[in-house]
Order: C-alpha cells, then sequence, then structure tokens
C-alpha cells in the first residue's frame, strides 16, 4: 500500500469502461445529461454508436436498460448517485432487478463528496440498493479497484450498484493489488488487536490514517477494506471482529442501512460480542458546503474514528490528534 | 393583474440589470457557478420580484434550485433579503447555498432535484382553493427539466382540476449539463405541448419586460393555469461572455468579471 498524500489519476472509471467495450461488443452506455461528470464523454467520443444520452429522464433510462439487457445487452447505466437511486427506485426494482438482468448502474458524487446539499447528495444509496434483492452494491476505494470493478461487474451476472466517487481518484493500493468480489481485505493487522476498522470508498484513507495515529499512541488497530458492500464477506468480518474488543464501520454514508448496518446485521448473527460504533452521518441531511467542510460537521473524519475508539475503549489517556496530511495539487488526502 | 402594479419598464430593466450584477459578484466568491442561470432569467425575476408576486401572499415556487442565484439578487434588490448576505453565497456555513434547499429564504419551495416544482405548486394551489383564498401560485420552471417526466404528469393534471391560479414561468433558454437542449431531446414545439395538455400559453421574449408582464397580466378565471413559454439565451445577451463558455456553469476570472461589469454598469447609466 502507498503512503498518503496519494497520487491522484482522473476517470479510470470512464477510460476502463472505453477500454472494457471496445473488446465487448454488447457493452452499452446509457447517459442522464451528466456525461463529462460520469466521466463517460470519453465512451461517446470513442464509441459513439453504443453511447445513449437519454436526458434528464432517470425512471425512463432504467426501463429503458432493463429493456436493452433483455436483448442481449450489458448497460452501463451512469448519473449521479443521488439521482440513479432515488429517483427511479421502482424502475430498478421491476425493470431491472427482480429479472435479475445485466444493469450496471454507476452512481457517482457518493454522500458529503457533493457541494450541492441535500438533493445532490447521496447518503442513502447504498441503504436503497442493499434493500433491492438480487442487487450487488460495490464500492472501491482508490483507482486500482475502480478500474478492476469495471470488468469484475461486467462478468457477474445480474445486477450491480457501483458507487463511485467523481473527479481525481486517489491511488491507495499497489499496482499488484486484486479487487475480489468474493473478498474483504484485511490491509492493516488483524491478528488480535483494539480495534477493528471496517472501511469502504472514501473512508478508507480516514481508516487506514486513524489506525496509524493508534498504533503509534499504543492501541493497536487493524482495518478491513469492504468494497463490496452487498453481499457482505460476513466471514471475514465476522473473524477479524472476533480477535478485536471493538469494531469501528466507517462509511460516507448516512449510519442507517449502509456499511455500518450491514456489519453489525452480521456480528449479531455471529453472536460476535465485541461493541460496535458506526461513523457515518448521524442519520440526518446534509447542507452545501466544500468537502473538508462537511466532512469535518457530520463526524467523517480520521479525527472522529479515533475519538471513537479512544471512547469505545475506554482509555483514559488524552484522545491522540489526528494527523493532518497536507495534499498538494492532484493529490488526496483524508479529512 | 391580482397583485401590487408593476413597476415601469425602465425600473424593471434597471431591477434585471441589477440582478445580473449581483449574480456576477456572487459567482466571484468561488470563481465558477450558475452564472448563466441568472443572466437568462434576469428579466423574469425582475417582473416576478418587481410586482407580479404579491411577497407574502401569492405563493412563489423554484423548480431548478441552482436558479436561486436569481432568488436571492432579486430579493436583495426588492427588500426581501439583507444585501449583506450575498457575500456569503455558496460559503460553507452559509444559507445561501448555491443549489437551493429547504434552509433557502423568501420562496415558499425550492427543489433541488429537477422536475419537482410544479407538482409542489399544484399543492400549494390545490391548499388555496380549499381555504378559499385569492392567492396565486406561481412556479418558475427551465426547459431543460421538461426532460423529466413528472413535470407532464403535473401539467395533466393541473389543467385537469383547472387550476385558474397556478402560473407557470419556463425560462426556455436552451440550455443543460450536456450542452443545448436541443441536442439532448426534442422538446419543441413547446407552447403547443402546453396548449395541448390544455393550459392558456403566453410565448414570448423573455429578455423583454413589458411582453412578460403583459403575459402575466393575460391570466384569467375560466382560462385554467397559465404557462409563460420565455425564449431566452443563456447568456442573457450579455456581450462581453464570449459565446464559446459553458453556459450551465460558468468559469469567471477577475478579468471577464471586470468586463461583464463594465458593460452593464453601462446600461444602468
Amino acid at each position: 500500500m502507498r503512503e498518503p498524500p496519494y497520487p491522484t489519476v482522473l476517470k479510470p472509471y470512464g477510460a476502463a469502461l472505453v477500454e472494457l467495450a471496445r473488446r465487448r461488443p454488447e457493452i452499452v452506455c446509457l447517459g442522464a445529461d451528466l456525461t463529462r461528470q460520469t466521466e463517460t464523454d470519453l465512451f461517446r467520443d470513442e464509441i459513439a454508436d453504443r453511447f445513449i444520452n437519454i436526458g434528464m429522464a432517470e425512471a425512463n433510462m432504467l426501463s429503458i436498460a432493463g429493456g436493452l439487457a433483455r436483448a442481449g445487452h450489458v448497460v452501463f447505466v451512469n448519473t449521479f448517485g443521488v439521482f440513479c437511486t432515488r429517483r427511479c427506485f421502482d424502475q430498478i426494482a421491476m425493470s431491472v432487478a427482480y429479472p435479475k438482468l445485466n444493469v450496471k448502474i454507476v452512481g457517482f458524487m457518493p454522500g458529503l463528496s457533493s457541494p450541492g446539499g441535500p438533493s445532490h447528495q447521496a447518503i442513502d444509496d447504498v441503504a436503497l440498493m442493499r434493500a433491492v434483492p438480487n442487487m450487488t452494491v460495490i464500492e472501491p476505494a482508490d483507482a486500482i479497484e475502480t478500474t478492476q470493478a469495471v470488468a469484475a461487474i461486467a462478468d457477474r451476472p445480474g445486477p450491480v450498484y457501483l458507487r463511485l466517487k467523481r473527479g481525481e481518484i486517489p491511488v491507495i493500493f499497489d499496482d499488484g493489488h486484486r479487487l475480489d468480489l468474493g473478498k474483504a481485505q484485511v490491509v492493516i493487522g488483524g491478528e488480535g488487536c483494539d480495534v477493528c476498522i471496517v472501511a469502504s470508498g472514501m473512508m478508507l484513507p480516514a481508516a487506514l490514517a486513524a489506525a496509524r495515529a493508534l498504533v503509534e499512541n499504543g492501541v493497536s488497530a487493524a482495518v478491513l477494506n469492504v468494497p463490496v458492500i452487498k453481499p457482505l464477506d460476513s466471514a471475514t468480518v465476522v473473524a477479524v471482529a472476533r480477535r478485536s474488543r471493538l469494531v469501528i464501520a466507517a462509511e460516507n454514508h448516512t449510519v442507517v442501512g449502509g456499511l455500518g448496518s450491514a456489519v453489525a446485521e452480521a456480528l449479531a448473527e455471529a453472536g460476535v460480542g465485541a461493541p460496535l460504533r458506526r461513523i457515518g452521518i448521524p442519520d440526518t441531511f446534509a447542507e452545501a458546503g466544500s468537502r473538508d467542510y462537511l466532512f469535518a460537521k457530520y463526524g467523517l473524519g480520521t479525527r472522529d474514528i479515533i475519538e471513537a475508539a479512544w471512547r469505545g475503549l475506554s482509555i483514559n489517556r488524552p484522545v491522540p490528534v489526528a494527523p493532518v496530511i497536507a495534499a498538494s495539487p492532484g493529490a488526496y488526502a483524508p479529512v | 393583474m391580482g397583485g401590487q402594479s408593476l413597476l415601469d419598464a425602465t425600473k424593471l430593466r434597471r431591477l434585471a440589470t441589477r440582478i445580473r450584477m449581483h449574480a456576477t459578484d456572487m459567482v466571484a466568491i468561488q470563481g465558477f457557478g450558475y452564472l448563466g442561470q441568472a443572466m437568462s432569467s434576469a428579466e423574469i425575476f425582475a417582473v416576478l420580484f418587481g410586482g407580479a408576486i404579491r411577497i407574502g401572499h401569492d405563493r412563489f415556487v423554484l423548480s431548478p434550485g441552482h436558479y436561486v442565484i436569481a432568488l436571492y439578487a432579486a430579493a436583495a434588490e426588492t427588500g426581501f433579503l439583507d444585501p449583506a448576505q450575498l457575500t456569503r453565497y455558496g460559503t460553507d456555513g452559509s444559507t445561501l447555498e448555491a443549489i437551493g434547499s429547504e434552509r433557502t429564504p423568501v420562496a415558499d419551495l425550492v427543489c433541488g432535484s429537477l422536475g419537482q416544482g410544479l407538482s409542489g405548486a399544484i399543492g400549494f394551489a390545490l391548499a388555496a382553493q380549499l381555504a378559499g383564498e385569492d392567492r396565486y401560485t406561481f412556479a418558475f420552471l427551465s426547459d431543460g427539466e421538461m426532460e423529466e417526466g413528472q413535470v407532464w404528469e403535473a401539467a395533466m393534471f393541473a389543467a385537469h382540476r383547472r387550476l385558474d391560479r397556478l402560473v407557470a414561468v419556463i425560462d426556455a433558454n436552451n440550455s443543460q449539463v450536456d450542452g443545448p437542449v436541443t441536442s439532448v431531446t426534442t422538446l419543441e414545439p413547446l407552447a403547443e405541448k402546453w396548449r395541448a395538455f390544455g393550459w392558456h400559453v403566453a410565448e414570448v421574449d423573455g429578455h423583454d419586460v413589458d411582453a412578460l408582464a403583459q403575459a402575466f397580466a393575460s391570466r384569467h378565471d375560466g382560462a385554467g393555469p397559465l404557462a409563460i413559454v420565455a425564449r431566452t439565451e443563456i447568456l442573457g445577451r450579455v456581450r462581453s461572455i464570449p459565446p464559446t463558455v459553458d453556459g450551465h456553469f460558468i468559469k469567471l476570472d477577475g478579468d471577464l468579471k471586470a468586463a461583464i461589469m463594465r458593460e452593464l454598469e453601462a446600461g444602468l447609466a
């Protein structure tokens, strides 16, 4: 794994989709008036005949995708995560998920990474998609996983929701990293720890920074990266949790129905007794603002993970100060 | 007109220019943003806030929430918002968000998710009917959001219920994120569509305050809901903005801001 601040790449999803679609003529790409914002300007420019801009009509788009998939296509549907889950929930359920069609719903700007306020912040998309039978829910943590996710979800039969950060995407893992749709991955520690931090997507860098600060202050910490939120790799989550005194789930999403809920279900069903703390948006709509402002205000920072560990372990010493990692333009550091 | 008398045309034109100047100042805070929306809708907001709406009595719904910059500017110019607040537009912690929300002042409803405003306006119109009140409900819509099917569900319903005191004003600026609306889908013939759905329709030059004022005055009981198709340009005929910019989300540097302000100030003289 690399060290922060992380280098970034632009449009890894868009590039990977073009590369795959060149070899796979059954792939078609649909959009809803957010072509550049969903990195599919690359597809439009390279494979124009299989790029279809439906316009701002998400319900129509999802049912069209169902029809295309029934005719044999693998359909990538692209818009902001907030619009492709909330606006067309019934169409996803009935036109796509119930018939188990090959529609890959790609939702950008997760959680509070959007500056646009409640109408543009997908804070409940994972909860919504987790609730739909037959749906796979994936949130890659970096550009390496994002690139690999494109081919992986095309090969996975049935509907998939792929949750992607927009813009400059950090490279956290080494080039040899392999995304496994069946496995969560212990990236730090794991052999008997004070605290185990289970993270997905944009919260992985914060989890890593928090773990480092905890270890430097005498608290052993494991970090589990969970790119596949549904179906959850419960076996790995439970195994690591059994060796930990405290479990923290960290997600850029409401604490209701997302990764933290999935972890809670897995631990409870397995009878794991370790307490669970959930880092996430505390069951509230947020507001407009910059990523740093919103992550700090709504408790999604490295500091919040460290404090949750400190309180959860009832440590009496002062809470360690969260590291401030400066990022030059083009680099990425967690809040 | 059911409302207070409109300002005269000179004052309305001046108000439109002041809206554009405030919007330029606000977008300059971040250096990019929804300047085009304010440029295309400045005359519409001038007429709405210059007398078409009885603020505090009639209802006002802003469907495309990213137009809220024009609402802030118009409200500040007409005494419904402290102009000092405009300097906090789009900054962390400010209630003057770049996309309107439940925290937005002055308007009765602002939707950031497109295509939902007309339905909300129907709710206000039905409530006024139920209460026996003479309130009008004004809904500001944009042409791009008419790609959402919900707009047409609302259009059908409002005409079916003969909601005479509902006015939809449509900023038809032919602009959306991916480019001209005409490059993404075919909305035209827009006026004929609304007419076919059962609305009374006025189609006007949306940069002509006289024509807009006449359009608002053309509503009358028994005619059904009124749709005003206001034909506008995304850059609002401000010549100092290069026509090559992305009108949906304009980048504004110091030089461009200065040029725009010079042009607008000259128009005030």
